[in-house]
């Protein structure tokens, strides 16, 4: 066992409060839309952390401080990737998912394409994220193995059910809000322990002495070493993996939807990326760039892998490492719920409603999405004792690094060129994924790979096959997509970029007015004569502050930043003649969790 | 002398990242869903344009000033 038991009992504590935090925002899921998309009201700083923490995953400390101490500043060049995908995610992938009202990849990929390439997906992602869920647990029973000294089985057990009680009892709702406090703690702990570091060695400069030249580069050398050279892990993180990040992960594009609108998703990009994921890069690697330092002057040894683990015992008080491994419990338990809820949503929308029941109340789907949360969480338990030998967890590995460039190029593909048609998309994704596949097999990898290695050895091919896989897939989609026909236009519209504008008529249904207006900041009064869940009344004074038409899509919020959306709702714009309050029904009054007289702002959409 | 090694992270990474960017605008103004007139939309162009800049500034004194500073060996 690592520590003491106060840190102990300060790890239990927070593992508790956690859970609570979750349960109790359970209130606020009354429909799939809550449980699924946190009911697409949060405000943009709410998910910048929450998404903070569920990217930084149950592997994260161990992997990038490991980096961090074999290769220095370098470790963070995975981080470096995100922002050049902004401008797609923003101005063509986001609107037309948000817009469309597409709840998951796989809806895309028959919206876009056909029912088959729609099954095809739904089969690869689900085998995806529930192994990944498995994956996670695993990792989790490993970390409290290590630190309490429990069995690896009883320790994912235990984390299994504290976090699918919360993501059981609120979905989304409680995904989003128990993120926002660990990210917050993973940061605080991450960024604290660096800053001690550099404090126990004198200062930036004395901490920036110590670490190696070959350790102060932001990236790798173009090819070597062979197991972390720039274009390998360039390959494999900056275009594969940012691009399945931003395009296929189902966890993050159900964050995306969760917030109250896409202007708030600009915000959101901003300060997640520029800001947050290079705290969080600090936060995973700065344990191995202090650790190199501490061995550098003689103060300790440690093995990569210990690095981070060795560095915050060295530097932490009893009681305060309970932090730091709270926040290593923050880390698991972030990346745990997001799977599970995104394995369920994909479930319910992509395989229980279009083949099991198609026509049922939203209650129906809301009681078979908490189900399915269980069942995941169940299956992803018992692919622990799996995934703990070598073979399956391999297996696993394999299928992902097959899977992964394909369905981005598919995505990307089918987002930027209206020729690319069905016929193309499957042979990207089967065709791209089967030689992907073939190339971890010997000797295929020596003839797929050797030729795009640069030079370099085996151990480079791992990362290589991510370049393989983009390039065939892109090969063999562009193939088949020039020599078939292309759909009609009109069967792709709002689906394909060019079309963004019809996305977003289609979402209001309605023409759209993108005149500039103000916020409004009014009191809210309940109208009994109004019925409805979505019906208010504006008066016509502010209306024009506005810029509203009647018809206008309208965003209606607690003045109070800090509920971060959880009291707010959409509507659309109905003019009440004169007046200096907000009218609301009894029902819209209860959806936004207003009472009379409350302040709320008020602003106009489009 | 310079070190291609070191170079070629930085034309590889920015070179590709910025086709990317460039899809990215150009896919929104063309379709008209980035409406220039608007403040929003501006500023969002000038955010994508400055954060490009940002990290290349990051990465460029990562690489061929902070390395030396402070005992390193020049190379």
């Amino acid at each position: 066992m690592i520590g003491t038991p106060l840190d102990l009992i300060v790890m239990i504590a927070y593992f508790v409060l956690v859970v609570g935090f979750g349960v109790y925002f359970g209130k606020y899921s009354s429909t799939t839309k809550d449980f699924y998309f946190g009911g697409q009201r949060f405000a943009w700083w709410v998910i910048a952390f929450s998404a903070t923490a569920t990217t930084v995953g149950s592997y994260s400390f161990v992997k990038y401080s490991a980096a961090g101490y074999n290769y220095g500043l370098s470790s963070t060049q995975s981080y470096l990737n995100d922002w050049f995908w902004v401008p797609i995610l923003l101005l063509i992938w986001l609107p037309i998912i948000y817009f469309q009202r597409i709840q998951s990849v796989p809806e895309y990929f028959e919206r876009r394409f056909s029912k088959t390439t729609r099954l095809v997906a739904t089969v690869i992602i689900l085998i995806y994220l529930v192994g990944y869920v498995g994956i996670n647990l695993l990792t989790l029973g490993q970390a409290l193995h290590t630190m309490l000294g429990w069995s690896v089985f009883a320790g994912a057990s235990l984390a299994c059910v504290a976090v699918t009680f919360y993501v059981f009892a609120g979905g989304q709702t409680s995904v989003i809000m128990t993120d926002l406090v660990q990210g917050i703690t993973l940061l605080i702990v991450g960024v604290g322990i660096f800053l001690a570091g550099v404090a126990h060695f004198g200062g930036f400069v004395d901490w920036w002495a110590l670490m190696p030249e070959s350790h102060r580069y932001i990236f790798s050398e173009f090819n070597k070493p062979d197991k972390f050279s720039f274009i390998g892990v360039y390959g494999q993180d900056g275009l594969a993996n940012t691009g399945a990040f931003v395009l296929m992960n189902q966890g993050i594009i159900m964050r995306f939807l969760a917030l109250r609108s896409v202007k708030d998703a600009r915000k959101m990009s901003i300060c997640w990326i520029l800001v947050l994921a290079p705290l969080a890069a600090i936060t995973v690697s700065g344990g191995g760039w202090i650790a190199k330092a501490l061995v550098e002057n003689g103060e300790m040894e440690t093995t990569a892998n210990d690095a981070f683990i060795h560095a915050a015992h060295f530097l932490c008080s009893p009681g305060i490492f309970g932090f730091v491994l709270a926040a290593l419990m923050a880390a698991l338990m972030s990346t745990a719920d997001t799977l599970i809820n995104a394995s369920s949503a994909v479930f319910v929308n992509d395989v229980y409603r279009p083949y099991v029941r198609k026509e049922a109340h939203d209650t129906h789907y809301l009681k078979v999405a908490r189900i399915s949360s269980l069942s995941v969480a169940a299956i992803g338990l018992m692919l622990v004792p799996l995934f703990d030998g070598e073979t399956v967890y391999q297996a696993h590995a394999k299928f992902t690094a097959a899977i992964t460039p394909p369905i981005v190029v598919a995505i990307l593909l089918g987002i930027l060129w209206k020729r690319f048609n069905t016929p193309a998309a499957l042979a990207a994704m089967v065709g791209g994924g089967a030689l992907v596949f073939l190339s971890t097999f010997s000797p295929f990898d020596d003839i797929f790979l050797k030729p795009l290695a640069f030079g370099m050895g085996e151990g480079s091919y791992k990362f290589i096959r991510a370049v393989f896989g983009l390039l065939v897939s892109g090969g063999l989609g562009i193939v088949v997509a020039l020599a078939t026909r292309p759909q009609p236009l009109e069967s792709i519209a709002g689906l394909i970029t060019g079309t963004q504008l019809q996305a977003m008529e289609f979402f209001k249904g309605g023409p759209l007015n993108r005149r500039e207006g103000e916020v409004v900041y009014v009191p809210v009064q309940t109208d009994t004569s109004l019925s409805g869940d979505e019906t208010v009344l504006v008066s016509t004074a502010h209306m024009k502050t506005l810029a509203a038409d009647v018809g206008d899509l309208l965003y209606v919020c607690d003045r109070r930043w800090w509920f971060g959306g959880l009291r707010s709702f959409h509507t659309k714009a109905m003019e009440g003649g004169p007046g200096e309050t907000l009218r609301l029904s009894p029902e819209a009054m209860d959806r936004g969790h207003f009472q009379d007289g409350d302040v709320v702002y008020m602003e106009k959409q489009f | 002398m310079v070190d291609m090694a070191r170079v070629w992270p930085i034309l590889c990474q920015f070179g590709i990242g910025g086709l990317l960017c460039i899809v990215g605008v150009w896919a929104g103004l063309s379709s008209g869903y980035l409406d220039m007139n608007l403040k929003d939309d501006r500023r969002l162009i000038a955010v994508i344009v400055g954060g490009f800049v940002g990290l290349l500034v990051l990465s460029c004194a990562f690489t061929f000033w902070l390395p030396f500073v402070g005992g390193g060996d020049a190379s």
